[in-house]
């Protein structure tokens, strides 16, 4: 792997005459990506330069859980560079031949910070930060959200990026072609019946459509651990496999229902603002309400739950033999209480 | 509750995951000893959960029938030990043998056959809804009333520790 590895840096990096790879580890994080650190040394004709990276890789296709371009994925991070504030990670390419590393890859640059969030939370050693942190996350949310789509995603890759018919010509197309995707996704993904409660809360979506907002690139995965952090402010978000265009809301649902599900309190923050979504709403003037929010905890939901319960479903019937599947049953089993509080099963209410 | 994955899924994925992911990441020849042990243990306990309850209830009932017998055959045997025997026999000798309990396999069945109709009960109550019959949303509420209590004893079952384990 480091040899192959070498060979990629020094074609990314055209100034370095040769790469030496060193502290080449496994880093447990991502659920969907096989993620190493490691360094880059370059060697060119001015000296050496040690560059701290991150190689994100594909799972095997039977074990992935989101099938998504990393190619896609790097594009949309240096649009992020190049048009916007929002704090990311530089990505200095992709790799789609799958002779290389097996699988698709794409390398990072290995941002400063502290990803582990949770040490703002429940009266961690970054408590004291969090007002701080999460003001500039829903800043940089914001500005996301609100950034030209077409200066994003000039190629339109993120119209369609699971490549399963979603039309985004217009919010309502965006959303009906949505929703069927989600009822005609649940038979790849009910393993077990108590997933009705999934083809529930699809069929109640479909029936309860809000009001359109504009549409715009949405993070897709935005949780309380898809960042890092120093000094009070966000120094990069992470993990863009699942960035698409959609409708902001998602964004915002989604982090609501992983805020409880991860025990963290993003949504409560910043306290002077009143809290995540009213600030949200000041810089964006959209005004959703907290049943809007529930609508599209519902929604982005179903949008993770296909690709995850569709792998897990492959595991159960043996079609690849990953532990992480087995263990994704036992750590959802709390969205369900969330998805029948929003769907107002009796004697589930909050 | 869920009928998929069973536990002998569980205990399946546990033992592959510890030969797969831990096994060749360990240098220390004693915890590689303690995991493989740890593999003995669950492999035993899925040979015995099939038939597990079965079993019990079986050698329960066998043994109802060997008290009688071991009297019987002591005749009139004296002595105190002879006499428990015989006082063992008229209290465990008279137990109702206990009811033989229906093969996992069978319940699970019979449940997983029912909830997928529930399921599509819910597809066919969408089609009504979408078509404007409020009955439809009636006959919902009474499907949700009956699979709160199911889900929320799930979650109570089902959950050991907050958060996502090996996420930051």
């Amino acid at each position: 792997m480091e040899e192959q590895l070498a060979k990629f840096v020094e074609r990314l990096v055209p100034e370095a005459t040769s790469v030496k790879i060193v502290d080449f580890s496994p880093i447990p994080g991502g659920f969907s990506r096989e993620t190493y650190r490691f360094d880059a040394i370059c060697a060119t004709t001015e000296g050496e330069e040690r560059l701290p990276l991150i190689l994100r890789k594909d799972p095997p296709a039977l074990e992935a859980i989101l099938h998504t371009s990393r190619e896609v994925e790097h594009l949309l991070i240096e649009a992020l560079r190049a048009h916007t504030e929002v704090p990311v990670s530089k990505s200095l390419g992709s790799e789609m031949d799958t002779e290389t590393f097996g699988e698709a890859a794409m390398v990072i640059t290995r941002a400063p910070g502290n990803g582990a969030t949770s040490d703002l939370f429940n009266d961690g050693p970054d408590a004291d930060q969090v007002d701080d942190v999460i003001r500039h996350l829903c800043e940089s949310l914001v500005e996301l959200h609100k950034a030209d789509i077409t200066s994003l995603d000039p190629d339109q890759a993120l119209s369609d990026a699971r490549g399963v018919g979603i039309d985004t010509t217009s919010w309502d197309t965006y959303m009906d072609s949505t929703f069927q995707y989600y009822i005609d996704g649940y038979k790849t993904m009910d393993f077990d019946p108590t997933m009705m409660i999934v083809l529930d809360s699809f069929l109640t979506l479909r029936r309860n459509k809000p009001r359109p907002l504009p549409l715009a690139v949405v993070h897709g995965d935005f949780n309380p651990a898809n960042f890092l952090y120093a000094d009070g402010k966000v120094t990069a978000l992470i993990d863009w496999e699942n960035s698409r265009i959609g409708d902001p809301r998602e964004d915002l649902g989604w982090m609501m229902l992983m805020d409880v599900l991860s025990n963290t309190s993003v949504m409560s923050h910043p306290v002077d603002e009143g809290g995540f979504l009213a600030y949200y709403n000041k810089l964006t003037g959209y005004d959703i309400t907290p049943q809007e929010l529930g609508y599209f905890t519902l929604f982005g939901t179903a949008n993770v739950a296909i690709p995850v319960n569709s792998a897990i479903k492959r595991r159960l019937s043996k079609e690849h033999m990953g532990f992480l599947h087995l263990y994704l049953v036992q750590s959802s089993v709390p969205a369900v209480l969330a998805l029948g509080q929003l769907l107002g099963y009796p004697g589930m209410e909050a | 509750m869920n009928t998929s994955p069973t536990f002998d899924d569980i205990l399946e994925g546990v033992i592959a995951g510890i030969g797969d992911n831990l096994l060749p990441a360990i240098d220390n020849p004693k915890a590689q000893a303690t995991a493989m042990m740890m593999q003995s243990l669950l492999q035993g306990m899925r040979q015995q959960l099939p038939d597990y309850d079965t079993n019990i209830a079986g050698e329960h009932n066998e043994m109802i029938q060997v008290f009688n017998d071991m009297a019987e055959a002591l005749g009139d045997a004296q002595g105190p030990a002879a006499d428990r025997i015989r006082a063992a026999a008229s209290e465990f000798g008279q137990r109702a043998p206990l009811p033989m309990p229906v093969p996992r396999v069978e319940t699970t069945a019979a449940h997983h056959e029912l909830s997928r109709g529930l399921e599509q009960a819910m597809i066919d109550l969408d089609e009504l809804q979408q078509a404007g019959d409020a009955r439809a949303d009636e006959a919902l509420l009474v499907m949700r009333t009956h699979l709160s209590p199911r889900f929320v004893r799930d979650v109570t079952n089902w959950q050991a520790a907050e958060g996502f384990i090996g996420r930051g």
